[in-house]
């Protein structure tokens, strides 16, 4: 007990330098709601939490195990879609609809994940966006579910903790609370058995199971806690914007956008997601509202798309990757 | 008493089942098309074109912008369309394509996912997310009939040009000297070279034909088909479960996966028309899980 108390809070791995930009980067998080009241900048940084939590769950799967799923957008959209119809059709508190979201997302993800792992590469992208898009589908079809239209929670008149409805500063910390919890999971995971273990076979799987690693076991574990950490993200995105349908909670550009903050950032290293957001989220919020207004969409998913392909290009291992080669030439 | 009436239900199924039929072999052959450019590039360098509907959405609006603005028949458009198509495919060769092959399958496979969004929201930028159609040409709205049936005059020429176009690229690829090239780059690039193949500009053709053929699929689904910028990711994902299902890279099997997969399409759409999609999904996820080869690759 006391090594995995151990394992979660400690850095000891990591340079003075990161553990030092770490607790400067919560302290400008703690401080950002009392220093800046504008709403639009509030919302800007409620939605990179959300993406650098959505990246830190996708890091495990296609990070750390090197596994590209386009498919990410489902789980998120189970977790929402839970929250939301326990609310909506049974009045159950928020916290008791988060558990459930995950599990399904979990269980669906077990069920798919044997014959998908049979699969390698392209294969394997392709047929992650392929049951994604099938879920998506049969959410616009499904009339108990919204279907297009989607579902509306109804809103309360005062804050409410049952519910989790209140301002933005208590988004805010609520978020930032998520974030953490699932931050500090990454950091005793990525040390953990499992997370050697998912390395070992992204770098190389013959090897790893030569070394008698169940490989796809591995891959299938590590695919089902991705699937479990999405949904989690999915039930806040309920809770925060108290509306969801399936092009908001389940579209492919949702699933593109979580595998690409952590591309951008850094894929396979504890700091990338974070990165890959705090880059990406602004871009897209401030940039897009603003080119938005002169009428003028899609300038930012193109410089999204710059980025991804000089990255592809130059520096597979995305922005951490070029820090980490500068520090090893000084 | 009831005779009469089953015999007359039955001539309806019969009539419908024909038209489903036709219908599906007219699409079949249409997405047999569309994949034909994604197929060829697989088989040659083994890579992915996620940015391939992308290339599709080119051409369409190659035709549209032709007949609205130099007031040409879309139908003319497809010489323009093609050679767009065809420099589209070489330019993303030599800028991008070329420096990812170097690297990781990761880098890959989001080096043509960034092109695939680039053009999409650059076409996004430049003509905005409206819905658009081709309104005047000569194929447009009018249409055959056969017998009973009543078949959109521009798929018909489509499939006709798809069918005569697969000739030429099969025969391209399997009787001339250049697709001699092509597949011995495709077998190994190594030898390729040692024997005098200069395999950058075989990958580089492959992908300018690549481009060229779906370039002029584009032209042709202009007449009939919404235009948006939106638009390829609907036939991404339909040419990559006709390639897999033909088998990636064999051009044989890309012709008769997109008639089996038009059918799919039609006669399911026909039943439930929400999910007619959601088949297409189902039958790449249930061949690259059960038959992964495809039913003629290699």
């Amino acid at each position: 007990m006391g090594r995995i108390l151990g394992d979660i809070f400690s850095f000891g791995d990591r340079p003075v330098s990161e553990r030092i930009g770490f607790i400067v980067f919560i302290l400008i998080i703690l401080a950002f709601p009392w220093t800046v009241k504008l709403a639009y900048a509030r919302a800007v940084m409620i939605k990179f939490l959300l993406f650098a939590l959505f990246g830190l769950g996708w890091n495990l799967i296609g990070g750390y195990g090197g596994q590209v799923d386009l498919g990410q957008a489902k789980n998120v959209g189970f977790g929402a879609y839970a929250t939301a119809l326990m609310m909506f059709h049974w009045k159950i508190p928020f916290w008791l609809t988060v558990v459930p979201g995950m599990i399904f997302a979990t269980a669906e993800s077990f069920a798919v994940a044997y014959p998908m792992f049979r699969l390698r590469g392209h294969y394997f992208a392709i047929a992650t966006l392929c049951v994604a898009l099938v879920w998506k589908e049969l959410f616009v079809f499904w009339d108990w579910t919204g279907g297009a239209r989607g579902v509306e929670i109804p809103i309360k008149s005062t804050p409410n903790f049952a519910y989790m409805q209140f301002g933005a500063v208590g988004y805010h910390y609520f978020i930032f609370g998520l974030f953490m919890a699932q931050f500090l999971f990454m950091n005793w995971f990525r040390k953990s058995k499992l997370g050697y273990e998912l390395q070992a076979v992204r770098d190389n799987e013959d090897a790893a199971a030569s070394l008698g690693i169940n490989v796809t076991a591995t891959k299938v574990k590590t695919y089902c806690i991705t699937a479990a950490l999405g949904a989690l993200g999915g039930s806040f995105i309920t809770v925060y914007y108290l509306y969801i349908d399936p092009d908001l909670v389940m579209p492919l550009d949702l699933s593109i956008l979580i595998a690409m903050t952590v591309m951008v950032g850094g894929a396979g290293s504890i700091w990338g997601p974070i990165i890959g957001a705090a880059i990406l989220i602004p871009l897209d919020m401030y940039l897009g509202a603003w080119l938005a207004g002169g009428g003028r969409y899609g300038i930012d998913f193109m410089i999204y798309a710059l980025i991804i392909m000089i990255i592809a290009a130059r520096e597979p291992k995305g922005i951490w990757g070029i820090v980490e080669r500068i520090k090893k030439s000084r | 008493m009831l005779l009469p009436f089953v015999i007359i239900t039955d001539l309806r199924k019969m009539e419908l089942a024909i038209e489903l039929i036709l219908f599906g072999i007219l699409m079949g052959l249409i997405f047999a098309f569309i994949s034909l450019g994604l197929a060829l590039i697989f088989g040659v360098m083994n890579i992915v074109n996620f940015a391939h509907g992308e290339f599709l959405m080119v051409g369409m609006y190659v035709g549209l912008l032709t007949s609205t603005y130099l007031r040409l028949d879309p139908f003319l458009s497809l010489p323009i369309a093609a050679a767009m198509g065809f420099l589209l495919g070489i330019a993303s060769y030599r800028l991008l394509i070329k420096d990812i092959l170097r690297g990781p399958m990761v880098a890959q496979l989001f080096g043509t996912f960034g092109l695939m969004l680039f053009l999409r929201y650059l076409a996004m930028f430049i003509f905005g997310p409206d819905i658009r159609t081709v309104s005047s040409g000569i194929l447009v709205g009018k249409s055959v009939s056969l017998g009973w049936v009543a078949l959109d005059l521009s798929k018909v020429v489509a499939a006709g040009l798809c069918l005569g176009l697969f000739v030429v690229v099969y025969w391209i690829i399997n009787r001339t000297k250049l697709g001699r090239a092509l597949r011995a780059t495709s077998l190994d690039a190594e030898a390729a070279r040692y024997m005098g193949i200069d395999t950058e500009k075989m990958n580089a053709l492959a992908w300018g034909i690549g481009g060229a053929t779906v370039g002029i699929a584009g032209g042709l689904l202009a007449h009939f088909y919404y235009i948006t910028p939106t638009v390829g990711m609907v036939f991404i994902l339909i040419a990559f479960a006709t390639v897999a299902l033909g088998g990636f890279g064999s051009i044989s099997g890309t012709f008769i996966a997109g008639l089996i997969i038009g059918l799919i399409q039609v006669i399911g759409g026909q039943y439930l028309s929400e999910l007619k999609f959601t088949f297409i999904y189902l039958t790449y996820f249930l061949t690259v899980v059960f038959r992964p080869r495809g039913l003629f690759g290699w």
